[in-house]
């Protein structure tokens, strides 16, 4: 699966590992505190795709946002980094 | 409306608000208007810890090596952080207990302060280590004007609206004359107060926390203060809790899905919010002055500090709707990631100062048989 960013590189998807760890793996940083789906530090819009969670997210999210600390890709994805 | 400990008005907790509704009566948990505080209670609960479990032996010596200016910059950030929990250790309960309608709400409010008095806690246990008699640390607290200066602003919007909501459960809506001076309580002026309330809550707990996080997270990279370094990432942890609660809170009446009045109120009182967190921002960086004034510390300076505020600032205006008002796209201090990490955050048991983890351990192991003996 890839995973595009907006206004930055491609990287591959896989559902081994969370989205935020295919990201760090392929040089792409993202924002993180918890890793855990409840602080909300890593927020980022979900453009195109669909994602599913491996742990409840805790953190509010608006409709358009995933958790990508919490969350693998179920398709290929565009996401905007906050 | 008078307080009742038990409402014995038959309501519905599935349509009350989440504040200024009906008191609330039956503490039950099977079904919840917001299921998130439910949530939230069970993984804040899943967190418990004990500052004393946390060997704090070896700061002693760090602490003697410090430089004069970098004791300076580890004290006053302490007696910040004190301040800050002996805000929050009992204001959520005196200000929102009184006027809240949800029971899952009401519950996450007193696990929520209940850790607070447990990060409280923490200090002593700090600072006792550090020196014979800690009073000097502590009493500095309410005499030092740089700290003073912070806790008026933070404990205001907590003052105001416990003081209104005083006015109008004992005396009702209407123009009420104390001390010679004249209030005027309604229903709307008190919800103002409570959306202005939230949004310092959260300005204090995702923004002015994170300055001292930092401070304290700038002596472990260095391999100093270590133990103390380990009770802040417990307190950080609680800390990312406590403001997804108050964002959930916050957002949830920015969107309608709760009070419809309070969604007005919202849109109404937007300036005044965005300037909590402005000034929260600045009085942040005015501090990061103090702590610096005699000189930097390894990897920490006053201009890092305040590029960090508003980095942080600019994702938690995001995060409740309010524009980014800062330029800074990057993080300027990537390594604090690493230590608000929740996996990294464990009390290995070996370290425990205190035997009572292994006692539990021994209990346990006890098992029925071992009573066969004893009849009743
Ligand atoms: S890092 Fe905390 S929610 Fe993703
Ligand atoms: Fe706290
Ligand atoms: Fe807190």
């Amino acid at each position: 699966m890839t995973i595009q960013v907006q206004d930055g590189p491609a990287v591959q998807g896989c559902t081994s590992k969370t989205l935020l760890e295919s990201l760090e793996q392929q040089g792409v940083e993202v924002h993180y505190h918890c890793r855990e789906g409840f602080c909300g530090a890593c927020r980022t819009k979900l453009i195109e795709g669909q994602v599913e969670y491996a742990t409840d997210p805790l953190a509010f999210i608006d409709d358009d946002e995933i958790l990508p600390c919490c969350c693998k890709p179920l398709s290929n994805l565009l996401i905007r980094l906050a | 409306m008078k307080y009742t400990t038990f409402n014995q008005q038959a309501t519905n907790p599935l349509l009350e608000p989440m504040f200024f509704g009906n008191p609330v009566n039956v503490a039950r948990y099977d079904q919840q208007k917001h299921g998130i505080f439910e949530k939230l209670i069970e993984k804040q609960i899943s967190f418990f810890w004990r500052p004393e479990e946390v060997d704090v032996s070896r700061d002693r010596v760090d602490f003697q090596k410090l430089s004069e200016q970098e004791k300076h910059i580890f004290i006053s950030n302490l007696k910040y952080q004190t301040l800050l929990d002996s805000v929050q250790g009992r204001s959520p309960n005196i200000a929102f207990l009184p006027i809240v309608s949800l029971p899952e709400l009401e519950t996450w409010i007193e696990t929520w302060s209940f850790f607070e008095t447990i990060h409280s806690r923490s200090y002593t246990h700090i600072l006792r280590n550090l020196f014979a008699d800690p009073s000097a640390v502590f009493e500095d607290i309410v005499l030092n004007d740089e700290i003073k200066r912070r806790a008026t602003d933070i404990s205001r919007y907590y003052d105001d609206l416990i003081f209104a909501t005083q006015l109008w459960q004992t005396q009702g809506e209407g123009t009420h004359v104390v001390d010679g001076i004249s209030h005027k309580i309604s229903m709307r002026e008190l919800k103002k107060k409570l959306y202005l309330c939230m949004n310092s809550v959260n300005a204090l707990e995702a923004i002015r926390f994170y300055v001292s996080f930092a401070c304290t997270f700038a002596f472990a990279e260095r391999e100093l203060m270590e133990g103390n370094s380990k009770i802040i990432r417990l307190i950080a942890r609680d800390e990312n809790l406590h403001l997804t609660s108050t964002q959930h809170i916050l957002n949830l009446w920015a969107k309608g899905k709760d009070d419809p009045e309070m969604q007005s109120i919202a849109e109404e009182c937007k300036d005044e919010a965005i300037a909590i967190f402005m000034n929260a921002v600045e009085q942040e960086k005015q501090w990061a002055s103090y702590l610096f004034q005699h000189g930097s510390m390894i990897g920490l300076n006053k201009d890092i500090l305040c590029q960090y505020v508003e980095f942080i600032a600019n994702h938690r205006m995001a995060a409740i709707g309010l524009d980014t008002p800062f330029e800074i796209k990057s993080n300027p201090l990537p390594w604090m990631n690493n230590y608000l990490n929740s996996d990294n955050v464990q009390v290995a048991p070996q370290e425990s100062e205190i035997s009572s983890y292994l006692v539990g351990q021994i209990d346990s192991e006890v098992s029925a048989g071992d009573f066969g003996d004893f009849d009743l």
